[in-house]
């Protein structure tokens, strides 16, 4: 990109990165440092085959480490139990916008060994919104096909899942950390494709927007899969949903195998979802009791 | 020596294919124009595969194989007379090989037939739906193209027969929509640039080589080296994207191509939006195919 910017700008811009404070151009460089080192392969134009461009991706990681650092103050425990192979995380979802898909992303560039790119798999309409689309295929996010999931599984990617989905995400403030029904889709292809799963509890983003209510009917008018009434949104527009500076913590468990038909009845499979679940209630309890507040 | 007959030889697939197969084979062809210039001992009939006379050039050639890629794939002549050239040409060229014991066939289908869509998987294999005339009915005639080959393996199966879909078709020679759209066309949609794959012309001709060298049955997808964006394809072709706003273009170009003032239907814009991909495993674990060019070489051979 910087060598199609008319000179002027790019001395400009230049000219202002010496006055960057010297920890973010630390940031910066940890961040080219960590995307020279994800193991994707990148085909002679800087591509892996599914749009993943780390180049491109560069700004939008900075702002999201920048989050990470210095507003939500991301602090994760035993990431180490992300193995270096092919691997399925599991997240409990919440905060009305998904910044916890974004931080955990991060956590996962940043702090993992080897670094890993979190392969996001994506709502249905993401491929239609202009530019969003591109956006999202450059930081390595696809449609959440199966067949996608178990092709980025076969060629051992990094796949992060949110089985509670908009359950979640939308709920209200009075039902922070307790977990929704969890979909029974990413046991099956685990098992399909003999993936370890590393449940993860997230606790901070349960608090970030106080929720009030969802209006789904009206969401649905919309086209949109939720519309949350929160303390501050709709009432102060779009930055309504900006959430609070609440701190996160990451709790990564250990691997889980799981064995048996992928192909089974709901119930079978609802036993192992189950394991999964109870894994991060634990955490998050673990989380909340050792924490001393929202905000620290 | 065994004999192949190739349906749209004149073409510039069709004399590339000629070439590479004459060290081994008698080639003859078939065409609704002559090939000028054709490699002695070639015997080019100008025929219409629907016309009776067709079945003449099968009975005298008396072919043991035959390579099907004679088809109408651009828009420029009537929609009624493109469908039945395809559908009905192949329908009677099947039934021709039926009769007179042709042994092995090949149709060269294409990777445009499973049709570009939001909700698209990256490399879709071979059971993939084709779902190409849902949002492109003009390309319909080529899904029932391919719905006929491959029809065509089960109720034949002593004619080992191979359906081709491969990806897009670049090289110096070849007039693929792709080809045409990138020396002349490089519009591109607002906030849109999906992954493509490319194959090389010469690399075609091998994977078609091959499916006839080893009697290939079943429904291959061919792809070649990788896949980049398209704006990435445009700009190493030597050309400049020029993006358009879709909701402004899509209606015009629809009044356009209903007036013949422009080439492509409007249901062409969802391959310039959503990502089209191939898995080509399958035909490579059966043949043993390896593209020879890469991407940089396919996009230097696009002629400017």
């Amino acid at each position: 990109m910087a060598n199609r910017m008319p000179r002027p700008i790019s001395a400009l811009l230049d000219f202002l990165g010496a006055f960057v404070p010297l920890n973010f151009r630390d940031l910066e460089s940890e961040i080219d440092d960590r995307l020279r080192k994800i193991p994707t392969t990148l085909n002679e134009y800087g591509y892996d085959p599914y749009g993943l461009h780390p180049e491109s991706a560069r700004s939008m990681i900075r702002m999201a480490a920048l989050l990470y650092r210095y507003y939500f103050r991301v602090e994760t425990f035993d990431i180490e139990n992300v193995p270096s192979g092919r691997v399925l995380i599991i997240a409990n979802h919440a905060g009305q916008i998904a910044f916890d898909g974004g931080m955990l992303g991060t956590a996962l560039l940043l702090e993992a060994k080897p670094p890993r790119i979190a392969r996001a798999m994506g709502e249905y309409w993401i491929p239609q919104i202009p530019y969003f689309n591109i956006l999202a295929a450059r930081i390595g996010a696809l449609v959440g096909t199966p067949e996608n999931c178990v092709s980025m599984l076969n060629s051992g990617e990094c796949v992060v899942a949110f089985p509670e989905g908009v359950r979640g995400m939308n709920k209200t403030f009075q039902q922070r950390y307790q977990l929704q029904r969890f979909g029974l889709g990413f046991m099956r292809l685990a098992l399909e494709t003999n993936t370890p799963i590393v449940p993860v509890g997230i606790v901070g983003s349960e608090e970030q927007q106080i929720g009030l209510a969802n209006l789904e009917g009206l969401g649905k008018l919309f086209g949109m899969p939720a519309f949350p009434i929160t303390a501050t949104f709709p009432w102060l527009g779009p930055l309504g949903l900006w959430p609070m500076p609440v701190k996160y913590r990451m709790y990564f468990g250990a691997p889980m195998h799981f064995e048996g038909d992928p192909f089974d009845e709901d119930a079978a499979i609802q036993k192992n979802v189950d394991v999964v679940k109870g894994a991060i209630a634990e955490m998050l309890d673990r989380g909340r009791r050792e924490r001393t507040g929202i905000f620290s | 020596m065994e004999k192949v007959l190739i349906t749209g030889i004149s073409g510039g697939q069709g004399r590339l294919l000629t070439r590479r197969l004459l060290e081994n084979y008698a080639v003859c062809g078939a065409d609704r124009v002559a090939w000028e210039g054709r490699p002695p001992g070639v015997n080019v009939h100008q025929v219409d595969l629907r016309k009776r006379k067709f079945q003449d050039v099968i009975r005298t050639e008396n072919p043991t194989a035959i390579v099907h890629m004679g088809f109408i794939r651009h828009f420029r002549s009537n929609e009624r007379l493109r469908h039945d050239v395809n559908v009905r040409g192949t329908q009677q060229l099947l039934e021709h090989c039926a009769r007179y014991g042709v042994r092995k066939l090949i149709v060269v289908s294409s990777g445009y037939v499973y049709g570009a869509f939001p909700e698209n998987p990256y490399f879709m294999n071979e059971d993939h739906p084709l779902s190409a005339s849902r949002a492109y009915p003009e390309i319909r005639d080529l899904v029932e193209v391919d719905t006929l080959a491959s029809a065509f393996i089960w109720k034949y199966p002593q004619i080992r027969t191979s359906v081709l879909r491969p990806v897009n078709v670049l090289g110096y020679y070849v007039h693929s929509m792709m080809n045409e759209y990138l020396r002349h066309r490089p519009i591109t949609m607002m906030g849109f640039n999906p992954m493509m794959q490319f194959i090389h012309e010469e690399d075609l001709c091998e994977a078609i080589a091959l499916a006839l060298e080893q009697g290939l049955q079943g429904v291959y997808n061919v792809t070649g080296p990788g896949e980049v964006p398209l704006h990435t394809a445009i700009r190493e072709t030597g050309a400049t994207p020029i993006p358009l706003p879709e909701p402004i273009v899509r209606p015009l170009f629809r009044r356009m191509f209903d007036w013949g003032a422009w080439p492509y239907p409007d249901g062409a814009i969802d391959y310039l939006k959503y990502p089209v991909t191939l898995a080509g495993e399958r035909f490579v674990e059966a043949t043993g195919f390896r593209p020879l060019y890469g991407l940089e070489e396919i996009f230097r051979s696009v002629r400017r």
